[in-house]
């Protein structure tokens, strides 16, 4: 059961404004969801190693090379603010 | 600090001196203009994929080794989540359950060792930078390897949280691991500091200091939360777990403004980079490729060359220094006057240069002539100066220049003495003031020799000379 | 020139190399076809005037394809079909999109799909539903189902889509084409966007086994830029074009054969089973026990993985950004009105999974049952050379029919079980309904096997002629 609690708290972590109206609609799918995907609590996974990607022997490096990217200019024009050569934010206080 | 024990734990973060970023091929340059190292990986464009750099790994696997890490032989990587503008995937590639290295220590030279707890890689997050009404965001910096080395709380003084990091930084460095240049941000330190009543066991409530810039604040920021600390505890008050920044202006520790957020960081393995399995050979190279470490080095140094503890912690606060004494001495066995020079003449011309040491070109065979020509009064010491001048940054043959320079020393008295007669024939005013006992007005007359003959007498065998003939 | 529509894309190839066609007059013939249909079909986000194209030579060069919207493409609108990269221009190409443009082909717009790909109908897309060439009130599938439709009405000869949980595979039957998802590990991901890292594949989309086999080639191969792409052998797939299944070892896992399975979908399977039984496959039925908790796994990991990917879509690099006093503001409405619904409920059923607290128990969990679907398949391919299955439970359904989202999740049931494992499976035209609604027929092969794939798929179209039917919308 995920409860609207539980929902704000995800919500939060995700960044994704959720009306407070939405937050029991939301509740009630994702517990939907979760109660279908508790199905897999019915194997005994105990002694099973978790599958964490395929062909995990891969082993692949790159060469310590500096290469311009020749696409700074581009990058800077997709930024929805700028500022000189920065991405402009609101004022971030540490 | 009678009735309690300071207990301390360093998290030390070193960027790896790569030439391109942990996962693509951006420069890691410092001084390059915001933005311009950037590229679509290290700007978390949409469908890009990281590729690590054999480097990073190699230079981290050198650290964990000279650290005595036991090592991870399959590492893989983990995703750190959260949200914040230097990030712009909003998660950071790092090692969380499988570090590269684990269990190592630094043996300090005032004789207690430091556990390391684990030493992982990951990358660098980029820079912000504060206007009055908003922020800017600069993602140079992002993806430059990082390399986390945390200690245990073993630290148990100020003073030794400093020698610590001295200590650390020398080894980074001899390694040719990290710049370790807390100005320019390849090293930042934040700490751990606790109290804990000297007859207990149970260590007090722990608080993060941050914002520190440079070895000295580190000390100073302990120095001050540990007496906060104990004011706030005997005065029975709680301490709280928190994070406090330390301002060295008014040099003391203030609340971190809380971001009221629970951390979530959400770690589960990077599905973009596979397994990497480091390789026997490769450690074995990267083992080869260490070379001794400066405690050792310091000890041997003080076995072979008979030279004051002061002298040989400067030689060996560098690698290449001691390097270069070193081979100095194999040419000319006066560890002495090799120090004398290094230390002094030497370091002395090396700050004139632009670019200190990088642009050093003076071999350690001519260097040594120079010190050895000077040892043997073949060039007096203006003239060994000057010869050291004219080589540190070009190598020039040190025999062609004193003759071309026309540098060497004129120590015989033929050559001399017809130079003595003439200043004491001119020089009758400081003649008469030497005869009626005034010692020092010999040296007026030294020095009008050396002008005669342009710098090269020597001037130990003029006063000898002027001596003898007065005496007469 | 209306003889183009029946042509297959090598047979467009052929003809520019003989120089009974031009790629101009190809490409304006199907340009113009794409610009007309696409209104009643909406199968396309963006039709180019001029082709992206390299001047590449191959047996395929000058034809026309279509990439799905999740494709970077350098200097074009690349949008996911979300509002949060409405206006957002690739700056790079993807590894797919310098291939095709290597070999000549000639690219000629992205495709709708479901925003980010999450979906199974298209019906998930700030554009608006695509349609199904055969029936228009009904889906194409998804979330390739842009993709699909576009081959399925030969808006174009090609088209890439991506397939995590079947997005390849379950469109193509709906549309009665040829989709194939290759081994992980067998295609660049690099530039396409991710949904799922451990999941998604690029694949082709064509009419018939042929095209397929040679748009394979162009797109396979190690990239240097994609760390998890796979350092094997590409085979030339082209070879694997002969009819031949004598003594292949055909598994029939019982576990897709449930009473769910639609009674036409059966009866067309059931026909496949006895064509190759005739040919003289043997047909070796087979278990694949886990088959049940392939849903619940995939949606655990393909919604922490996305969660965790779309966390770059903030408002502060690209794409639309969402006024806001402070930047929590600006990260938090940005979000909320760049993603639709769909995607905001994996981000939040993704990041649930991951948070302290329930990562073991979904998460981790969801990791090892995975390995448990794997082992199933390294069981049975030590018996069987390749699997064969429904593609899809049924035939295509009506656009909005299905409006909770787990019934839409389970039409994926036979499709994403291959995604877990990484292997390659394909999806083929294998009969018609009643209603004239195309069925697709499954092929699940061995870890970079696909050339057994394309050689069974191909014996069974020389025999049939369901690839050769098109859509009455596509003569309009």
């Amino acid at each position: 059961m995920v409860d609207k609690k539980i929902v704000e708290y995800v919500a939060n972590l995700a960044r994704i404004e959720i009306p407070p109206a939405e937050a029991e609609h939301i509740s009630a799918q994702l517990s939907d969801i979760l109660a279908y995907i508790d199905k897999l609590k019915e194997l005994n996974v105990e002694k099973v190693e978790p599958l964490r990607g395929l062909h995990l022997e891969n082993n692949i490096f790159r060469k310590d090379e500096a290469l311009a990217s020749g696409c700074q200019e581009d990058i800077l024009k997709n930024a929805p603010v700028r500022e000189g050569n920065y991405f402009k934010i609101p004022k971030v206080i540490e | 600090m009678n009735e309690f024990d300071i207990v301390v734990g360093l998290e030390v973060h070193v960027q790896l001196e790569t030439a391109s970023k942990i996962f693509c091929s951006c420069s890691t340059r410092f001084e390059n203009p915001p933005n311009s190292n950037i590229c679509p990986v290290c700007c978390g464009y949409p469908g890009v994929l990281p590729v690590f750099n054999r480097k990073a790994l190699e230079l981290a696997l050198r650290v964990s080794l000279a650290l005595g890490c036991q090592l991870n032989k399959k590492i893989y990587f983990e995703r750190k989540n959260y949200f914040y503008p230097d990030l712009p995937k909003n998660y950071q590639i790092s090692q969380y359950k499988m570090p590269l290295g684990e269990n190592g220590r630094i043996d300090l030279l005032s004789g207690s060792t430091v556990r390391i707890a684990r030493v992982h890689l990951e990358e660098d997050a980029g820079k912000l930078v504060h206007r009055e009404q908003h922020s800017l965001v600069d993602f140079n910096r992002t993806g430059i390897p990082l390399l986390e080395i945390v200690s245990h709380p073993d630290i148990n003084s100020p003073g030794q949280a400093y020698e610590y990091l001295n200590a650390l930084k020398l080894i980074l460095q001899y390694i040719g691991a990290s710049e370790c240049d807390m100005e320019k941000g390849s090293l930042r330190c934040d700490a751990n500091i606790s109290l804990k009543r000297k007859e207990e066991t149970k260590l007090g409530t722990k608080v993060e200091l941050k914002n520190m810039n440079s070895f000295k604040g580190v000390r100073d920021a302990l120095e001050y939360e540990a007496g906060r600390q104990e004011a706030s505890i005997l005065k029975n008050e709680q301490i709280f777990q928190e994070t406090r920044l330390w301002d060295a202006d008014n040099s003391r520790t203030e609340v971190m403004r809380s971001k009221e957020e629970a951390h979530d960081y959400r770690y589960f393995p990077e599905p973009d980079l596979l397994d990497f399995t480091v390789e026997e050979s490769l450690i074995e190279l990267q083992r080869h490729s260490i070379p001794e470490l400066p405690l050792a080095k310091r000890r041997r140094f003080l076995q072979t060359y008979r030279l004051s503890d002061n002298e040989i912690d400067t030689i060996i606060s560098d690698a290449w220094l001691s390097d270069f004494f070193e081979q100095s001495c194999r040419i000319f066995a006066k560890p002495d006057r090799i120090s004398n020079w290094l230390l002094g003449p030497f370091l002395e011309q090396v700050n004139l240069l632009p670019d200190t040491f990088d642009g050093v070109k003076i071999s350690p065979q001519n260097f040594a002539k120079i010190v050895q020509y000077f040892s043997e009064d073949k060039l007096n010491n203006l003239a060994a100066k000057k010869t050291l001048a004219l080589s540190v940054a070009t190598n020039r043959d040190i025999d062609e220049i004193i003759t071309q320079e026309n540098l060497i020393q004129v120590s015989g008295q033929e050559e001399l003495s017809s130079f003595v007669a003439e200043a004491i024939q001119e020089g009758a005013k400081a003649v008469k003031e030497y005869l009626e006992g005034k010692e020092q007005a010999i040296m007026f007359l030294v020095g009008m020799v050396m002008k005669k003959t342009k710098g090269k007498a020597n001037p130990k065998v003029v006063r000898q000379l002027l001596e003898e003939s007065l005496k007469k | 020139m209306v003889d183009l529509i029946s042509y297959s894309g090598t047979a467009i190839a052929r003809a520019i190399k003989g120089n009974s066609s031009t790629r101009d007059s190809v490409y304006a013939f199907f340009a113009a076809r794409a610009k007309k249909l696409n209104r009643s079909l909406n199968s396309f986000v963006e039709i180019y005037d001029e082709p992206v194209c390299g001047d590449g030579v191959s047996s395929l060069a000058g034809v026309p394809i279509a990439i799905k919207d999740n494709i970077c493409l350098k200097g074009k609108k690349i949008t996911c079909a979300s509002k949060i990269l409405s206006s957002h221009v690739s700056v790079y190409d993807a590894t797919v999109v310098a291939r095709l443009k290597k070999a000549g082909l000639a690219i000629i717009g992205t495709a709708n799909m479901d925003e980010f790909a999450f979906g199974s109908s298209t019906e998930n897309s700030c554009y608006g539903p695509a349609k199904n060439p055969w029936d228009t009130s009904r889906v194409p599938g998804g979330s390739s189902g842009g993709s699909a439709a576009i081959v399925a009405a030969r808006l174009a000869p090609f088209a890439l889509g991506s397939d995590t949980g079947g997005s390849i595979r379950q469109p193509a039957a709906f549309c009665g084409v040829v989709g194939l998802k290759p081994s992980y590990g067998r295609v660049s991901r690099y530039g396409l966007v991710a949904f799922g890292s451990s999941l998604d594949q690029i694949g082709p989309l064509t009419t018939n086994f042929i095209d397929c086999a040679h748009l394979l080639n162009i797109i396979s191969g190690f990239d240097e830029h994609d760390s998890t792409s796979a350092s094997v052998t590409v085979p030339d797939f082209s070879a694997a074009l002969v009819e031949d299944v004598d003594n292949l070892k055909i598994g029939i896992p019982k576990e897709y054969y449930a009473s769910t399975l639609a009674k036409d979908v059966k009866d067309a399977i059931g026909e496949v089973i006895a064509f190759f039984k005739k040919r003289g496959a043997q047909v070796i039925d087979i278990t694949l026990p886990h088959t049940e908790y392939a849903v619940a796994t995939y949606y655990i990991i393909g919604s922490s993985e996305a969660s965790s990917n779309l966390q770059r879509f903030d408002g502060i690099k690209y794409g639309s950004r969402q006024t806001g006093n402070c930047l929590r503001d600006i990260y938090t409405h940005t979000r909320a009105q760049g993603f639709g619904s769909e995607a905001k409920r994996r981000i939040f059923l993704g990041t649930y999974s991951l948070s302290s607290g329930y990562y073991d128990a979904y998460y981790v969990r969801a990791l090892k049952v995975r390995r448990l679907i794997k082992n199933d398949f390294d069981e049975a391919f030590k018996t069987v050379d390749v699997i064969l299955t429904p593609t899809s439970p049924t035939p295509a359904f009506k656009i909005g029919e299905k409006t909770d989202p787990l019934s839409m999740y389970l039409s994926d049931i036979y499709t994403i079980s291959a995604n877990l494992a990484g292997i390659p499976a394909v999806s083929f035209p294998c009969g018609f309904t009643k209603d004239k609604l195309p069925i697709g027929a499954q092929l699940i092969g061995k870890d970079f096997d696909e050339a057994t794939l394309i050689r069974a798929g191909y014996t069974f179209q020389c025999a049939t002629d369901y690839h050769t039917q098109i859509p009455k919308i596509a003569y309009e």
